[in-house]
């Protein structure tokens, strides 16, 4: 009987954890789920460049891990501050959450435009983007409405996770 | 207060125990790993570090000497990209003698420092930095005449989830070779680039398989010099970046060989050469 009670404790906190992963709701994110599973993970931006044509907004392109603490510290701290920064995220950008785990990783991460697709190195490469060299997670892209990246983005978000500086990066403060 | 001259190995070797010493130091001045410190805010670390570098004499910031360039963020902490541009030529009547690159808030906070000769046409640098957390980084340029210049940039830097550091190529460590990007130009500035293979590990680092910390090796110094005649000598440090890199300028004459002496915390030496052509 204490067995079972473990067992339940245990799996709702699993429960907990696995809703409580991902960009806050406040912020609106639109979720993409990696295809191609487990062999490789790759996320489809085509339609979220679409909408950003359509709209005629920018992305903010998150990619988090499951598995991640720092992917939980930095969605906790917008979720903390939702009120002063979701406006400002809904003003200019379409908020997409690429639901990602640490094992995606080298050539099995992967990202697909329309009919293209690339391994994250490659990607990176085609955007310019000195992240190349090492996947970390959470990772950040600015995108403008036709793919091109806004501007170079650090590796992880601990250099954005006050209100100020999270406003520094809304507006392109390099 | 006495104080005591030191030469620059000497500095760079005492600069960590500087930080350590100065941990419980009143507060002199804006204070690094702010979200908003300005990029000419001075910090504790610089204070206390520059009474021990320039004892006595006066830093000049805003001169418009020497500029540095670095970004607000870089895409890693690991690998922040420098660039020091001076703004007199290297002549014999004034010129750029040494540079000094500090990161305030690193463990070792002296990343470089850099003798120059006239050879070099133009005191201009470029590298790679570690920067561990939040901090301004600085160049001071001393001048021939005994001024000193300075410039900052404030940068950020944080970690995240990833995968290991790549060591896989251990047996090429000590390769040093030289780039000319842009081709070479007789009697003018050029530019050239050296970089020493070379882990350059900080002594900070943990290894994920062994669970130990894998032990400091790092390029100590690097000697360019051209056709025989002295560039630079730069002492370097751990704070310089994996495979260190320096993008500098020396000036042709006529074919010679760029030569660059390197030796590493292990005292163990290396050498790379380039064949520079004559044109016509």
């Amino acid at each position: 009987m204490l067995r079972r009670v473990w067992l339940a404790a245990a799996l709702l906190i699993i429960a907990t954890q696995a809703a409580a992963a991902g960009f806050p709701p406040a912020y609106k994110p639109s979720v993409i789920e990696p295809k191609g599973v487990p062999e490789s993970y790759e996320f489809d931006l085509t339609a979220a460049l679409a909408r950003a044509r359509a709209e005629k907004k920018r992305l903010y392109i998150y990619l988090g891990a499951n598995d991640c603490p720092f992917c939980r510290k930095y969605e906790a701290f917008l979720d903390a501050n939702a009120g002063a920064l979701a406006p400002h995220f809904a003003k200019d950008y379409l908020v997409y959450d690429l639901r990602s785990t640490l094992k995606a990783q080298g050539e099995r991460l992967r990202f697909r435009v329309g009919d293209k697709s690339w391994p994250y190195k490659e990607f990176m490469a085609t955007l310019g983007d000195e992240r190349a060299r090492q996947l970390v997670y959470p990772s950040v892209w600015l995108l403008s409405a036709d793919g091109k990246p806004l501007m170079q983005m650090p590796a992880g978000t601990g250099t954005f996770e006050t209100v100020p500086e999270q406003l520094e990066i809304l507006n392109l403060v390099q | 207060m006495k104080t005591i001259p030191m030469s620059r190995r000497a500095a760079l070797r005492s600069s960590a125990s500087l930080l350590m010493a100065g941990a419980s130091m009143p507060t002199l001045a804006a204070v690094g790993g702010l979200p908003s410190a300005a990029h000419d805010d001075s910090s504790p670390e610089w204070e206390r570090l520059a009474a021990k570098l320039f004892p006595g004499k006066r830093v000049q910031a805003g001169s418009g000497i020497v500029q540095l360039t670095a970004p607000l963020r870089a895409a890693y902490g690991a690998s922040v990209p420098v660039k020091v541009v001076s703004k007199l030529a290297q002549t014999p009547s004034l010129y750029v003698r040494r540079l000094h690159i500090v990161v305030d808030k690193n463990p070792s906070p002296i990343a470089a420092v850099i003798d120059l000769t006239t050879e070099a046409g133009q005191a201009d640098f470029e590298t790679r930095l570690r920067v561990d957390e939040y901090s301004h980084v600085r160049v001071v340029s001393e001048l021939s005449n005994g001024e000193l210049h300075t410039d900052s940039r404030y940068v950020k830097t944080s970690g995240g989830c990833s995968a290991p550091p790549n060591r896989d190529a251990l047996h090429l460590i000590g390769r040093t070779m030289f780039k000319l990007p842009a081709g070479v130009t007789m009697n003018a500035p050029t530019t050239a680039d050296v970089t020493v293979i070379h882990p350059n590990d900080t002594g900070f680092e943990l290894n994920n398989v062994t669970v130990m910390f894998i032990p400091p090796h790092f390029v100590r110094s690097i000697k360019v010099s051209f056709a025989g005649k002295k560039i630079f000598d730069a002492d370097l440090d751990f704070s310089l970046s994996e495979n260190p890199t320096l993008r500098f300028n020396f000036v042709p004459r006529g074919p010679g060989e760029l030569r660059a002496e390197v030796v590493d915390s292990k005292e163990t030496q290396f050498v790379g050469t380039l064949a520079v052509p004559g044109i016509g």
